[in-house]
């Protein structure tokens, strides 16, 4: 019930914050409307970081108390950062070709780490679905969760040198990214989406920790369910054979 | 002091064990090598006759081939391992986990330097790349890129090799992972070639040396996970 | 494509995307929990 309730109010902060960042705050000088798509795009990409390290935090836990629960809570993680992940990099790419002229543009250090943030963890889902034992899941999922978690700073400052030591820094940090030519207005507008997305997060992260659950719960009624049948099975032959013993 | 001791003596019989293995499974060795200098080949004819195309691409070439040739090596060094269940065995053992991570990494090491080591020459005459005095660069990338794709493959590998689809599995969880080894070993190795003219050839081995020492931390404290199921 | 058609490309694959999986979650908790009802329900007629 109270779940619900945080879905309907976070359902009115998206949609209040889209109408602010759509149609209330003015245009940007430089990049025009596209200047817009920074909102979602921005949120996305935080969204999708902290989702991460939810996973990765998750899956130590798992590794030193066992707790089923806290490999339900990577997996919601994983699950949601991969789609954040996707939405940041399409609303990227959006934002890109209006402003820089292609889609894709490999000098931008945040856009190629967080195209192989997305390889990583899809990776993390496959691997969840090819391994049926549930504790046996757990570890190994916890541990690519863990190697990514540390691979992903690894892989920022990487593809900043990449760039930084052969030319100076073209496209830079966020906040010249938000061009201010109404600032406070604009960094308002960001907040309120960051907001917004983090209690629809919250909300999403919930509910797939409760269909995680639930589904586990389901796979493990049908395991005991054959060990079940199974014994039935044997006490049911021995049971034939005794009589002629 | 004593556990220390023991757990070094632990992983060099391991390393010991696969290198024996190796060696006397030596077509198994050289099959991946040949496949490694064969994608090399390949590229030649992807990229064109164009010599200067094909000079300026050679470091990023190399490095694909050697993390090609490397997946097919760290894979098989565990395979080895599961076909006889002597990895239920290992794991039996009451040794330190840590030391048969160090054992597994130190033989995949060990493949991986010989690998990158042959197939440094064959760029070398296949796409007309002087070595002459960037050799001792060239060693230390390769050494130190040797070093951090075992690390990460004794991990990844020994996590797959029971698994469904782990042909699959494998490469799909392991490149991305290694994509910043590969992007600092290609920029050293062309740094090195080009003998240096920006002076950032000791950032980059610095950047693969902190990814090695990372990642087997990393790999060292959590190989035990993957064991004990 | 202009600008506006840009911004409402990113808008609604990225909003649109985030209330499709909302709404497919809430599709398979509901069926979730239904089949566990059921189970219970069937736990409870043979005890």
């Amino acid at each position: 019930m109270k779940t619900r309730i945080l879905g309907f109010v976070a359902l009115a902060a998206v949609i209040g914050a889209a109408i602010n960042g759509l149609f209330l705050v003015p245009a940007d000088l430089n990049q025009g409307d596209a200047q817009r798509i920074m909102y979602v795009h921005v949120a996305s990409a935080w969204i999708a970081y902290a989702s991460f390290g939810v996973t990765a935090l998750a899956g130590l836990g798992y590794l030193i108390w066992r707790d089923l629960r806290l490999d339900a809570l990577a997996l919601a993680g994983a699950e949601v950062g991969v789609m954040f992940t996707a939405f940041a990099i399409w609303g990227g790419m959006m934002w890109g070709r209006p402003v820089w002229g292609v889609y894709w543009q490999w000098e931008d250090p945040r856009l190629t780490t967080t195209a192989l943030l997305l390889a990583l963890y899809v990776g993390y889902l496959l691997l969840r679905r090819l391994t049926d034992d549930p504790a046996r899941r757990a570890a190994r999922a916890a541990v690519v969760g863990l190697i990514a978690a540390v691979d992903i700073p690894i892989v920022h400052f990487s593809v900043i040198w990449w760039r930084g030591l052969h030319q100076g820094p073209t496209i830079g940090d966020p906040s010249k990214i938000l061009h201010p030519s109404a600032p406070l207005l604009f960094v308002m507008a960001l907040l309120a989406m960051l907001g917004a997305f983090t209690l629809v997060w919250v909300y999403l992260l919930i509910r797939r920790y409760q269909l995680a659950r639930l589904d586990w719960q389901r796979e493990d009624d049908v395991r005991r369910g054959r060990v079940e049948a199974a014994r039935h099975v044997i006490v049911g032959a021995t049971g034939a054979e005794e009589p002629a013993g | 002091m004593n556990d220390l001791r023991r757990g070094l003596a632990v992983a060099l019989a391991i390393a010991r064990k696969d290198a024996i293995s190796e060696l006397r499974g030596r077509q198994a060795a050289g099959s991946t090598l040949f496949f490694a200098a064969l994608v090399l080949l390949l590229f030649g004819f992807a990229l064109g006759p164009d010599a200067q195309r094909l000079a300026d691409a050679a470091p990023g070439l190399l490095w694909l081939a050697i993390v090609f040739g490397g997946l097919l090596t760290v894979a098989r060094l565990h395979q080895l391992e599961a076909d006889d269940g002597a990895f239920e065995q290992l794991a039996l053992y009451p040794i330190d986990r840590r030391a048969i991570y160090a054992g597994k990494a130190l033989a995949g090491a060990a493949a991986m330097l010989v690998l990158g080591a042959l197939l440094v020459p064959v760029v070398a005459i296949l796409y007309a790349i002087p070595i002459g005095a960037a050799w001792l660069p060239l060693l230390v990338a390769v050494v130190l890129g040797a070093i951090g794709f075992a690390a990460v493959g004794t991990a990844y590998a020994g996590l797959t090799v029971r698994m469904r689809a782990r042909e699959v599995m494998l490469p799909l969880l392991m490149l991305p992972v290694v994509a910043p080894l590969l992007l600092a070993a290609v920029q050293a190795t062309s740094a090195a070639l080009s003998g240096d003219p920006l002076g950032e050839l000791g950032s980059w081995l610095q950047l693969l040396a902190a990814f090695d020492v990372i990642m087997l931390v990393v790999g060292a404290g959590t190989y035990a996970f993957l064991l004990e199921d | 494509m202009t600008d506006a058609g840009f911004v409402i490309a990113a808008y609604g694959v990225i909003l649109g995307g985030i209330a499709l999986y909302a709404a497919w979650l809430a599709r398979r908790l509901r069926i979730a929990r239904e089949s566990v009802r059921r189970r219970d329900a069937d736990v409870d007629e043979a005890g």
